[in-house]
């Protein structure tokens, strides 16, 4: 493929500077990213010990409307002379990353080429891409949607999965149809129906005690009024070998299931959300060696933590991630799945009462609980029994409160209170428990119409792991385009006096239009990042980092 | 060798897209805050602009540039201007839109655009996002909220609209 990619960008050059097509011509429009960095040594944490201490990941992604239903898209990355650090090794040099030819009318959209396609919640298929997080399981092959009328909607998928610049081996075939029976009721509440089925083929490796194809059938229900809303996920995956040891094993075959619940209540100034989620042996990967790689590479499904996504630096340092699978560590160390739930509350007190202000104030609460799933397990003779209800041991909790206040026309505050209980040795793998409590206070002053002031406190205090954490970030726009800032992280409480370090980082952000660059020099502690306007996960790192983000159109 | 391809295809397209620049909305099966599936076309102002916001629960800039928004809503309904907030929340956090422009008391249009396609469509890479259209066709697009953009925006919408209604 990576051979291919001169003639192609050069036909597309000329395509794209000839007079020759102007239809193709002004319906063309693409986007450029990059992010590149130069690693530096650091006292601290370590000198950089790899090959290429500069690095670079570049997107282009030209897309051009041929005629009213023909489309075509091709997408180039270009990873010279390195990807950058927590990138997947198969990300490697410059070649065409994704292409397809799109054909859409109001009835059918059909496409040859890599697709981006979900079923239901993802639970049974979701191929996406992020960048951030070095995601692209795009498929390659046909994607076809008829949608027959406005009640039922009809999707067939055929093809392998990218990894890399590279394509898994073995292939994925999925059915599913929408069915909208709304109109049963007379009111205007909805009603929609969610068959799927999703069968993913590996003759790489196989066994007697189970077939080269693992099947996977789900059933969903999206209900839906005004005030209210339920919606229900089941899903049932066929006999499938587990992982033991970075083996798999011939004996050891179980099959798989999910069951999602998830209702709302709603009305003017109130909305409550709760989902209650139970995962049991649910990965499914396009190769079946591909089970549990650090690169999310291969995944067929989307299987996401249900807690709530934080976005200041010391709420992510002990970030729940689901446990979906069976891994059978050490007699004491047993998992075969997580079961819990997750609250929502939100509450605007309203303008001009005594609590609400003159502004009114936003409240913010959120709670979930994640336990292994209870049952009988056999470590000796590598076998288990689950039980539908009740819980195991317990992986992760976490409440959190936010309340946003806007004082007057220039001053804001967010103040968000975090209390966690996070199972270092059951999600990670590793040992200990770790309790703690978290206050962040944000602060937003405008000093005139373009430039203003924020700053974040952050404190989290704990007995346990590395102890107490102190953080800052202050942010300065000076106009409408400019923004610099400072923040640090430090792990005061550190019993460990070497490893009392600062996380320290200084960097701007020129904004125009829609030309973002960003400078950045410190050290990353990893985790996502919200500064100028834009959120992103970095890499633990230290250097000097730069983005550029654009489009033309 | 292939770097320099890469340079010279950028190099090109930059030049010729700053002689043609002209865009329409996309269309996108997107969905509505009940379910629904909608032509992205179907959210467009035809009397007038629209302005789609892309957003999501977790980013904490998105919501402050929303909330900013809904500060001033009263001032913008007067307008003739259609704001559409377009959640990309994945399956992860889509639960929580409802609930949350409710408890936020959100005035505005909001719809789902779950998988992406929307935004891909567009080539947003990063929210928040901001996208103006006259008629079908994107006349202003931003990248990042800082404070006070919000007027910024507002101000362009006041002199763009007075030239729909003229």
């Amino acid at each position: 493929m990576k051979k291919k990619i001169s003639p192609l960008l050069i036909l597309f050059a000329v395509l794209n500077s000839s007079f020759i097509n102007s239809q193709l011509l002004k319906n063309l429009t693409s986007s450029y990213e990059s992010f590149s960095a130069y690693y530096l040594d650091d006292s601290k944490t370590g000198n950089f010990n790899y090959d290429n201490r500069f690095r670079s990941n570049n997107y282009l992604n030209i897309k051009s409307i041929i005629s009213e239903n023909w489309n075509l898209e091709l997408q180039i990355e270009s990873y010279s002379p390195d990807a950058l650090l927590n990138y997947s090794p198969n990300l490697k040099d410059t070649g065409v990353s994704t292409f397809k030819f799109q054909y859409v009318n109001e009835k059918i959209d059909f496409t040859i080429g890599n697709f981006y396609q979900q079923f239901g919640s993802g639970m049974i298929l979701r191929s996406w891409e992020d960048r951030n997080l070095g995601i692209n399981n795009s498929i390659r092959g046909i994607n076809a949607n008829y949608r027959i009328n406005d009640q039922i909607n009809l999707t067939a998928i055929y093809g392998s999965q990218k990894k890399g610049f590279k394509y898994s081996k073995g292939y994925i075939l999925g059915f599913d149809t929408e069915i909208d029976i709304s109109q049963i009721f007379k009111n205007n509440s909805t009603f929609i129906l969610g068959l799927s089925y999703v069968g993913r083929n590996d003759n790489e490796t196989t066994g007697t005690t189970y077939q080269n194809t693992t099947n996977l059938y789900s059933a969903r229900i999206d209900f839906s009024s005004s005030s209210y809303y339920t919606n229900i996920e089941i899903i049932s995956k066929s006999k499938d070998p587990i992982m033991l040891f970075q083996k798999l094993s011939d004996n050891f075959v179980k099959k798989g299931s999910a069951f999602l619940f998830n209702t709302g209540f709603i009305k003017n100034g109130f909305g409550a959300d709760i989902t209650f989620r139970r995962l049991e042996n649910m990965s499914i990967y396009s190769e079946r060696i591909a089970f549990g790689n650090t690169f999310n590479e291969s995944i067929v499904n989307y299987l996401p933590a249900l807690t709530k996504q934080h976005d200041y630096s010391l709420t992510n340092i002990y970030t729940y991630q689901s446990q979906p699978n069976v891994a059978f560590i050490d007699p004491g160390l047993i998992k075969v799945g997580e079961t819990g739930l997750q609250l929502d509350l939100y509450y605007f007190m309203k303008k001009e009462t005594s609590l609400g202000g003159r502004y009114g104030t936003n409240l913010a609460l959120n709670a979930s609980f994640w336990n292994n799933i209870d049952g009988s397990f056999d470590f000796n003779n590598k076998n288990y029994s689950t039980k539908f209800f009740g819980n195991g041991e317990k992986y992760f909790s976490e409440i959190s409160l936010e309340i946003r206040k806007k004082w007057s026309p220039k001053l804001d505050n967010i103040i968000l209170f975090v209390n966690q209980f996070y199972n270092k040795k059951y999600i990670e793998e590793k040992s200990g428990e770790i309790n703690s409590k978290i206050l962040v206070i944000e602060t937003t002053y405008k000093l005139n119409k373009n430039k203003s002031l924020k700053l974040d406190l952050q404190n989290m205090s704990t007995k346990d792991d590395n102890k107490d954490w102190l953080a800052f970030g202050l942010e300065y726009n000076l106009n409408s385009a400019l923004s610099l800032y400072v923040s640090d992280m430090y792990n005061y409480g550190n019993t460990i006096k070497e490893n009392k370090i600062h996380y320290y980082n200084l960097g701007a952000s020129y904004n125009k239009g829609i030309n973002r660059y960003t400078i950045n020099y410190g050290r990353q502690r990893g985790g996502l990042i919200c500064y100028g306007g834009i959120c992103r996960y970095v890499p633990e790192s230290n250097g000097l980092s730069f983005g550029v983000t654009t489009s033309f159109f | 060798m292939d770097l320099n391809y890469f340079k010279l295809t950028i190099i090109i397209l930059f030049f010729t897209h700053s002689i043609y620049s002209q865009t329409n909305i996309p269309s996108i099966y997107i969905k509505t805050l009940n379910g629904k599936s909608i032509n992205s076309k179907s959210t467009l102002n035809q009397n007038g602009l629209t302005v789609y916001s892309f957003w999501a629960t977790w980013c904490v800039p998105c919501i402050n540039e929303l909330d900013a928004i809904h500060n001033e809503f009263d001032k913008w309904e007067k307008t003739n201007v259609k704001l559409v907030a377009v959640s990309t929340d994945d399956s992860r956090t889509k639960r929580r839109v409802r609930p949350l422009i409710n408890g936020k008391n959100w005035k505005f249009d909001v719809v789902l655009d779950e998988n992406q396609k929307f935004k891909r469509a567009l080539n947003i890479s990063g929210i928040p996002h901001t996208i103006v259209v006259r008629g079908s066709e994107i006349i202003y697009r931003r990248i990042g909220y800082k404070p006070g953009d919000e007027s910024n925006l507002y101000d362009f919408l006041l002199k763009n609209s007075k030239k729909v209604i003229d």
